[in-house]
C-alpha cells in the first residue's frame, strides 16, 4: 500500500522590491522644474502687482505730494489716524455698498431670467438675442457716458422726455447714484448673462429630463434642479459684483459726475484717486488703498467661504 | 400597470432616421427587452415612450389614451436613466423622494415611503449622503429607488446596468427580474448586452438601424432568428454564416458550398437557389463522416467550454463545444449539423427562409 499525505500548492512568493531612488541631481532637477515654469508669471505679478503693493503700504507712512523733487517725510500712522477721523472714508464705503446692492439685480438676477426665457427660444432667433444682450458691453464705457449725459440731459434728455419728469439726474444728490448704477449695470448685463448661459450649458441635460419624467413642472424643474446647480455660477457673479462693481462705476463717475454731487458717488475707488491725484496727497491715498486692499481680501475671503457651503457642485 | 402601444413611432435628425417605423404592443405585466447595437436607437425610442423628445410620426398609446402630446410631468411613467442623472444636490433621500415632491404629497407621507424603499433597495444607512460619495452600484439603487417609489403605469429603464461590474451587474439583474416579479410592472428595458436580454426579458425587440428586426421570446429570437442581423447579433461566438446554394440530390434537398454539403432532412424537389447558411458554434459537432471538411486553426479556452475556429474551402467556421475538445491549429476536422439546427437566409435581403410545400394542404415546415 502506498501512503501520501495532501499538500498545499505553494503561491508565488511575493518580494519586497526596493523603491527606484533618484539621485541628487535628478531629484533637484525634478525639483525645480514646476518652479521654471511658474518663474515669468511670477515675475509679472512681483513688478507690477507685489513691489507696487509694498511700495504703497510704504508710502503710507510718509507724507508727499508727488513732486518728484519734494522730500517724502516720515509720519508714522499719521495718515491712517487722520483717514479714520474724517468722516470721507465711512461715507465712501457706504456709497460702495449701495453701488454694490444697487448692481447685484443687473449681475444677478436679471441675467438669471434671461437666460431662462432665452433658453425657450431656438435656432438663430436664439444666437440674435443673445448678440442684442452683449452688445452693451463692447460700447467703451467713456463713449456710453457721453451717450447716457445726452440722455439724461435735464433740459432736453429723452429719458425727461419718455418718463415725463423734469429731473437733473446726475447733479441731484438723490438720483445720481441710482443713475450711475443703471448705466453700469446697462453696461455689463450681457456679460452676466453670457456667465450664466455658460454656466446653464455646463449642466447636463439629463436632470431637467429626469426631473420633468418624474413629474416637476417645468417651474419647478427650474426651482429645484437648475438654480441649485447653477449656484457656482450665481456664486461666481456675486463675487465679481462685490469686489468689481466699484471699478466698473470709475470710468462713469469720471466722466458725468466727479464724485458730486457734494460726494453723493464718491465710492472707495474715486476717492482714493481724488486723495492721491487731486489733493496730490500721496501719503493719505496709499493709507487708503492699503485699507481697501485688506478690506476687500477679507470679503472676498468671507464670500468664498460661504459660496462653498451654500453652493452645489455637479460632479 | 399599464399596457403601452407604440403604432408606427418614427423619428429623423436631419436626414438620419433614429427610430424608423416601430410598432411595438407592451402588454401589462410585461418585461420587454429593447436589444440592438450602439447608435441603433434605443435611447431615442426610449425618450420618445416618457415624452422627452416629440416624434416626427406616429403615437404613443398608454392603456387606452393617446399620450403623444402629452408633457412627460404627465404621462404616468418613470424611467431610469443610463447616466442615473442623481440630482447632485440632494441627498440620496432627497433623490428617492423626488417625484414624491413634485407631487406635492405631505412630508411624512415622503418620508414614510422613502423609508421603505431605502429599506427594500438595502439604502436605509446611505439616506444622508449626496450622489457622489456613493459607488456604482448603490447610485444605480438609488436610481431604481427614485422609480419605484412612485407606482408608475410602466417603468422605462436605459441601459442600467452598463455601469456595473461583471458581479454587480449579475446580482442587480436578478434583483430587476424578481422585482419584475414581485409587482408585475411594465418594464421597457433597453440593453446591448444579450445576456440581459435572454435572461429578464419575457419579450425581446431586436432593433437595426431604428427598425425592429423580431420581436418574441427569448427563446424565439434565439432559436428562430428573423434575419441575419438576428441571428449573428445574439449568441457567442455569432452564428457561422456561409454563403451557399440548395440544390435536389436523391436523398432530398441539400446545402453546398466548397468543402460543405449538408443535408436539409426535406424530401422534396426545388430549382436550386442561391442561400445563406446559418449554423450556430454549439450546433457543430465532430465526426468521422465529412458533411463539412474544415482545417482547424486556433482553438481558444473558454473554462468550461472551447472554441475551434475552423477555415472549410473560403469560410471560417467557430465550433464550441465542451472542453478539451481534444484538436490543435493544423487538425483536418469532419462537422456536420443536424438538420433542425441549419437556418437559411436570403442572400439579398437577409431575411429568413421557410420550407414550404407546393401542397396547399401541408402546413410550413421551419428550419429549427
Ligand atoms: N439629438 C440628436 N441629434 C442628432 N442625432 C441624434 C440625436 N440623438 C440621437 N441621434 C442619432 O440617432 C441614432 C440613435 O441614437 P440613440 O441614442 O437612440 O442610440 P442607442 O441605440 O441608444 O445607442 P447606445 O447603445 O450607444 O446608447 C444615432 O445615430 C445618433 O447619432
Ligand atoms: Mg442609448
Amino acid at each position: 500500500m502506498v501512503t501520501g499525505t495532501f499538500e498545499v500548492v505553494t503561491r508565488p512568493v511575493s518580494r519586497t522590491v526596493p523603491a527606484v531612488r533618484l539621485s541628487g541631481w535628478h531629484r533637484l532637477r525634478r525639483g525645480i522644474v514646476p518652479y521654471a515654469y511658474l518663474a515669468p508669471a511670477v515675475a509679472l505679478l512681483v513688478v507690477w502687482t507685489y513691489q507696487p503693493l509694498a511700495q504703497t503700504a510704504y508710502l503710507s507712512f510718509h507724507s508727499w505730494n508727488l513732486v518728484p523733487t519734494s522730500p517724502m517725510a516720515a509720519v508714522g500712522t499719521a495718515n491712517y489716524e487722520r483717514l479714520l477721523t474724517t468722516g470721507e472714508l465711512g461715507e465712501a464705503v457706504w456709497h460702495t455698498v449701495e453701488v454694490i446692492a444697487g448692481m447685484l439685480p443687473f449681475t444677478v438676477a436679471i441675467p438669471v431670467v434671461v437666460a431662462l426665457l432665452v433658453r425657450r427660444i431656438r435656432g438663430r432667433a436664439q444666437a440674435v438675442y443673445r448678440a442684442l444682450v452683449f452688445a452693451p458691453m463692447l460700447v467703451a464705457p467713456v463713449a456710453g457716458a457721453a451717450v447716457w449725459q445726452w440722455l439724461l440731459d435735464p433740459s432736453a434728455g429723452a429719458v425727461n422726455r419718455v418718463l415725463g419728469t423734469d429731473l437733473n439726474w446726475l447733479n441731484t444728490t438723490s438720483t445720481a447714484q441710482l443713475s450711475l448704477i443703471v448705466i453700469t449695470g446697462w453696461h455689463v448685463v450681457g456679460f452676466a448673462v453670457l456667465v450664466v448661459w455658460a454656466g446653464m450649458t455646463g449642466i447636463n441635460p439629463d436632470y431637467g429630463d429626469a426631473a420633468r419624467v418624474d413629474g416637476a413642472t417645468p417651474g419647478q424643474v427650474t426651482r429645484w434642479v437648475t438654480l441649485p446647480l447653477l449656484s457656482p455660477t450665481l456664486a461666481f457673479l456675486g463675487l465679481m459684483t462685490v469686489l468689481l462693481s466699484a471699478q466698473w462705476t470709475f470710468p462713469l463717475i469720471d466722466t458725468l459726475t466727479q464724485g458730486g454731487p457734494v460726494g453723493a458717488t464718491t465710492n472707495v475707488y474715486y476717492l482714493l484717486w481724488e486723495l492721491g491725484f487731486r489733493s496730490h496727497d500721496a501719503g493719505l491715498a496709499a493709507a487708503a488703498g492699503v485699507l481697501f486692499f485688506v478690506g476687500f481680501i477679507v470679503v472676498a475671503a468671507l464670500l468664498t467661504r460661504l459660496a462653498d457651503r451654500l453652493t452645489h457642485h455637479d460632479d | 400597470m399599464s399596457r403601452v402601444r407604440l403604432q408606427g413611432l418614427t423619428r429623423r435628425f436631419g436626414s438620419v432616421t433614429a427610430v424608423d417605423d416601430v410598432w411595438l404592443d407592451v402588454a401589462d405585466g410585461e418585461l420587454l427587452v429593447l436589444l440592438g447595437p450602439s447608435g441603433c436607437g434605443k435611447s431615442t425610442l426610449l425618450r420618445m415612450i416618457a415624452g422627452l423628445l416629440p416624434p416626427t410620426a406616429g403615437r404613443v398609446l398608454l392603456d387606452d389614451t393617446d399620450v403623444t402630446t402629452v408633457p412627460p410631468q404627465r404621462r404616468d411613467v418613470a424611467m431610469v436613466f443610463q447616466s442615473y442623472a442623481l440630482y447632485p444636490h440632494l441627498s440620496v433621500a432627497g433623490n428617492i423622494g423626488f417625484p414624491l415632491r413634485a407631487r406635492r404629497r405631505s412630508r411624512a407621507d415622503i418620508r414614510r415611503k422613502v423609508t421603505e424603499v431605502a429599506g427594500a433597495l438595502d439604502l436605509s444607512a446611505l439616506l444622508d449622503r449626496k450622489p457622489r460619495e456613493l459607488s456604482g452600484g448603490q447610485r444605480q439603487r438609488v436610481a431604481l429607488g427614485r422609480a419605484l417609489v412612485r407606482d408608475p403605469g410602466a417603468f422605462l429603464m436605459d441601459e442600467p446596468l452598463s455601469n456595473l461590474d461583471a458581479r454587480l451587474r449579475a446580482t442587480t439583474r436578478a434583483e430587476i427580474a424578481e422585482l419584475h416579479r414581485a409587482l408585475g410592472a411594465t418594464i421597457v428595458y433597453v440593453t446591448h448586452d444579450q445576456v440581459e436580454a435572454m435572461t429578464m426579458a419575457t419579450r425581446v425587440a431586436v432593433l437595426d438601424q431604428g427598425r425592429v428586426e423580431q420581436a418574441g421570446t427569448p427563446a424565439e429570437v434565439y432559436d428562430e432568428p428573423a434575419s441575419v442581423f438576428v441571428a449573428t447579433f445574439l449568441g457567442a461566438p455569432a452564428m457561422n454564416i456561409v454563403p451557399a446554394t440548395v440544390v435536389a440530390t436523391d436523398g432530398g434537398l441539400t446545402v453546398r458550398a466548397t468543402d460543405l454539403d449538408l443535408p436539409l432532412g426535406i424530401d422534396a424537389t426545388t430549382p436550386g437557389r442561391d442561400v445563406l447558411l446559418g449554423v450556430r458554434p454549439e450546433h457543430l459537432t465532430l465526426t468521422g463522416e465529412p458533411g463539412i471538411r474544415a482545417v482547424v486553426t486556433a482553438v481558444e479556452n473558454l473554462g468550461g467550454d472551447e472554441v475551434a475556429h475552423c477555415r472549410a474551402g473560403t469560410h471560417t467556421l467557430a465550433v464550441r463545444g465542451p472542453r478539451p475538445l481534444r484538436l490543435a491549429a493544423g487538425d483536418r476536422v469532419g462537422l456536420t449539423a443536424r438538420p433542425e439546427h441549419l437556418h437559411l437566409f436570403d442572400p439579398g435581403t437577409g431575411g429568413r427562409l421557410v420550407w414550404r410545400t407546393a401542397d396547399i394542404a401541408t402546413p410550413e415546415r421551419n428550419f429549427a
